[in-house]
């Protein structure tokens, strides 16, 4: 056990960073408050304390009752990265490979390297590429996502396939595109320095490498989602996203946490992750007037109330109606199509990250949302997709050109690997 | 990919053969025989059970890094279980026991949480090393107290010796090759047959493309090391992306980009292509000066597939002709030939790694074969834009897939210098 077990109490070691929403809220609220015309509902509560970010937070990764990374208090930046294993790869190779992974996202969630940085002896390269040296644990965790195509035929797993792990039927309004598609596992780093997070991915892929290749990537930034006692974060289009996400442990064993008997029992206590890569169409969204952006989203745009109510927290009322008859949220309005109330009571798990990927071929910003969610079954996504993609207004502006589903194994115990009981 | 390796094993069962004949025991095989089995050495032997000694050795992660820990590092003489664990260590995957140098037992793939695995082999007296790249105290003793086992042949250095020498002479082959390839491609611009000039610039081409990394450190007497007009890889092969505007551009791409762009021979392209071919006169006489140590192959060999990662794929290199997949080739041969030189001793030093490289070349080697084309110019597909687009990934990762194990060979044979 290295000296980063232990608690780091004290202001001397702690590198606080103010938080763009919590953070600058409580230290100027009345002043930052005016300029940017927040009201009252708005205002910072006490119990926004994960906005304010201690570098050196670890969390613990073995022997947890869930995977890192999922019910985690959502940090602010992100790298996700799928693989395909290559041509020839064997059992033993897969064997070989979860393990390292296990062990090195054990170490790196530390904050420690993975191995020596400096050169051992002359000629030598190194264990461990060095970015990271120095840098807090920053909160990072890695969630380890095992693809459909990992139960074919090539490592002897087809009996171990979970019945609902297949690729995501074609959904309305999909516009994918393979180079963002797929993969045998994916890698979801998390952690509130970018840099810990690509170092994280990047040693990960490099240990790997002759045995999975590459896939897609997307750097992400500015949470989208919210955790429980995370203030909203805003999405891209200027909107909250996830002020009705899961909090409580009742949302999470009842939407998140397999826990059926009829699944896989090495999944059980894990989740399934389901991914797409959402591109916005950023500049044509700017030039659509607030007015028309808050009845496509159902929501007002800078206090988040449902269109029938006045704070953010406010239960969205489907029902009621304007003198004209229709309904104060509109039907098609994005909060209507994927409210709970409307969809049979299905939630999901929402942990997205904004992203940036510079300027598109036309000279646009070519940015968007990573949504990644987690639910114990794909079947909710594709339920709620099935509508948004057919009838959301919000189609106008958006795209989904990336799409993922992994399965996530349960954390796993001291001493043994991620999907160890596969190959038992 | 993780190979396991046969030879390894004929490497083990041969020693083990001679060790049993010196211990002069007729056990009937590794790990069968009983041999001192009384235990009378020191508190440090290692304990002797079902015939054979007991070494354990844990890999594990510290505060101040991954360590190798043995519990016994005295074993007598005859059959030595070796069983591995490694707990925590992310560092470290694999293991090898040495006798002077050269492997005689090991275990690769030592992942955290896979669980212990053994090896025997039977060991005559002497000191042997447990090597464990990476940790922090990488090599240590092993001392088996008994019969000396017979020595065995094959000295790693001697053999590497003799690839440097050899591989000096292939240098040499390529370098009067490309001369004659100039100075047919200097006709060829004479007689102003741009069709014929264009067939006898790709002829010319993979010479420097196989030898490069040797040969691209060479300064004109007379002009500083910072200089490019005295610099002669930079006369020789430099890409229009790279120009020095106070030089300005000569050599190989300058005569395509006469050839393929303006698809003119001008007086100023007879020039260019009467200075590349003097040029390149001169860089034989100075490479001739070449003396080669072990790690320098294993250098260029890395080196020439860094320029097929940073040059080639992206299609750089050859912009105007696209016979950029004809120069990978060159640069992939060159490595191979390297590579090849360095295999005798290699493979007495590390025989796993060596079957690896094989491997990954044989590989590499397939996956641009796809590309091969009687009708393309240079004998591959034009590596145009959209034939990038499609291809160019695959090709990268796979060249990459060669490059890690390649970049292991530098430190092992340099040691042997």
């Amino acid at each position: 056990m290295s000296d980063s077990d232990q608690p780091r109490p004290g202001l001397g070691r702690r590198r606080l960073v103010q938080g763009a929403a919590g953070g600058l809220a409580a230290g100027a609220v009345v002043g930052l408050g005016a300029g940017w015309g927040v009201g009252s509902a708005a205002a910072a509560s006490p119990s926004d304390d994960h906005d304010t970010v201690d570098l050196s937070t670890q969390h613990p990764f073995y022997d947890e009752p869930q995977p890192a990374g999922i019910k985690t208090p959502q940090q602010r930046y992100a790298v996700y990265m799928t693989f395909d294993l290559v041509d020839g790869a064997l059992r033993s190779d897969l064997q070989v490979l979860l393990a390292r992974w296990t062990a090195a996202i054990a170490q790196l969630m530390k904050g420690a390297p993975i191995g020596q940085v400096d050169s051992v002896r002359p000629g030598a390269i190194g264990q461990d590429t060095g970015e990271a040296a120095g840098l807090d644990p920053a909160s990072l965790t890695v969630t380890v996502g095992l693809g459909p195509g990992l139960f074919d035929q090539r490592f002897g797993l087809s009996a171990k396939r979970p019945a609902l792990l297949a690729d995501l039927p074609a959904l309305p309004s999909d516009n994918l595109v393979a180079a963002s598609s797929g993969g045998d596992l994916s890698l979801q780093a998390c952690a509130d320095d970018p840099q810990v997070t690509y170092h994280a991915v990047r040693n990960l892929a490099r240990m790997v490498r002759g045995t999975a290749k590459t896939r897609w990537a997307v750097l992400g930034f500015g949470r989208a989602s919210a955790g429980k006692g995370q203030q909203t974060p805003r999405n891209l289009l200027g909107f909250k996203d996830g002020t009705r996400n899961l909090r409580s442990d009742a949302e999470y064993d009842g939407f998140v946490w397999v826990d059926d008997a009829s699944e896989q029992s090495w999944l059980r206590g894990g989740t399934y992750q389901v991914v797409r890569k959402i591109s916005m169409n950023i500049e044509v969204w700017d030039a659509d007037p607030i007015d028309d952006q808050q009845s496509i989203f159902g929501r007002t745009k800078n206090v988040g109330a449902p269109l029938t109510g006045h704070g953010e927290f406010d239960t969205p009322d489907f029902h009621s109606r304007t003198a004209s008859g229709k309904t104060v949220i509109p039907a098609d309005s994005h909060v209507a199509l994927a409210a709970h109330e409307n969809n049979g009571g299905v939630k999901i798990m929402r942990r997205g990250y904004n992203y940036t990927e510079g300027i598109n071929g036309f000279g646009q910003l070519d940015a968007g949302l990573l949504f990644i969610a987690y639910m114990n079954t794909p079947q909710h996504f594709i339920t709620l997709q099935s509508k948004l993609g057919a009838s959301d207004r919000l189609n106008e502006y958006i795209s989904h050109i990336g799409s993922g589903l992994f399965a996530v194994p349960p954390a796993p115990r001291t001493g043994h690997y991620i999907g160890e009981q596969l190959f038992a | 990919m993780p190979v396991r390796h046969p030879a390894v094993l004929t490497a083990v069962a041969g020693v083990a053969t001679l060790a049993l004949a010196a211990c002069g025991t007729n056990g009937g095989g590794t790990g069968s025989s009983r041999t001192g089995s009384s235990g009378t050495g020191s508190t440090n032997a290692a304990p002797v059970s079902n015939g054979a000694a007991q070494v354990h050795i844990t890999l594990a992660s510290g505060p101040s890094g991954d360590s190798c820990t043995i519990d016994h590092p005295q074993a007598k003489a005859g059959p030595v279980t070796f069983t591995v664990i490694n707990t925590n260590a992310t560092a470290l995957t694999e293991l090898e026991l040495q006798s002077n140098q050269r492997i005689i037992g090991e275990k690769e793939n030592l992942a955290p949480g896979l669980g212990a695995v053994k090896f025997t082999t039977t060991l005559g007296g002497g000191t042997y090393q447990i090597y464990c790249p990476g940790a922090t105290k990488e090599m240590q003793n092993l001392t088996v107290t008994g019969k000396a086992a017979a020595a065995t042949g094959g000295s790693a250095s001697a053999l590497l010796a003799s690839g440097t020498a050899g591989y000096a002479q292939f240098v040499d082959t390529q370098l009067s090759a490309m001369k004659a390839g100039t100075a047919a491609l200097r006709t060829a611009v004479d007689s102003g047959n741009l069709a014929q000039a264009k067939v006898k610039y790709a002829a010319a081409r993979p010479y420097y493309e196989k030898i490069e990394s040797d040969v691209d450190g060479f300064v004109l007497p007379g002009h500083s090391a910072t200089d490019n007009a005295g610099n002669l890889d930079y006369l020789i092969d430099m890409r229009a992306s790279n120009l020095d505007p106070k030089v300005g551009w000569h050599g190989f791409h300058a005569v395509e980009r006469d050839l393929w762009q303006s698809g003119r021979i001008t007086a100023n392209t007879k020039k260019l292509a009467a200075e590349l071919d003097t040029n390149v006169g001169k860089l034989v006489t100075l490479a001739k000066t070449l003396k080669y140590k072990p790690e320098d192959l294993a250098n260029g060999a890395a080196g020439l597939l860094e320029e097929v990662q940073s040059n080639k794929i992206k299609g750089e290199e050859e912009f105007y002709s696209h016979l950029d997949l004809m120069d990978f080739n060159g640069n992939l041969e060159g490595a191979q030939q390297a590579f090849a030189y360095l295999k005798p001793g290699l493979n007495v030093l590390d025989p796993v790694l060596t079957k690896q490289i094989s491997a990954e070349f044989a590989k590499v080697g397939g996956q641009l074969n796809a590309f091969r084309s009687a009708k393309g110019p240079g004998g591959f597909l034009p590596w145009t834009p959209a034939q990038r687009i499609k291809s160019a990934a695959a090709l990268s990762q796979g060249v990459q897939g060669l490059q890690d194990p390649l970049s292991r060979i530098a430190e092992k044979v340099a040691t042997q210098g």
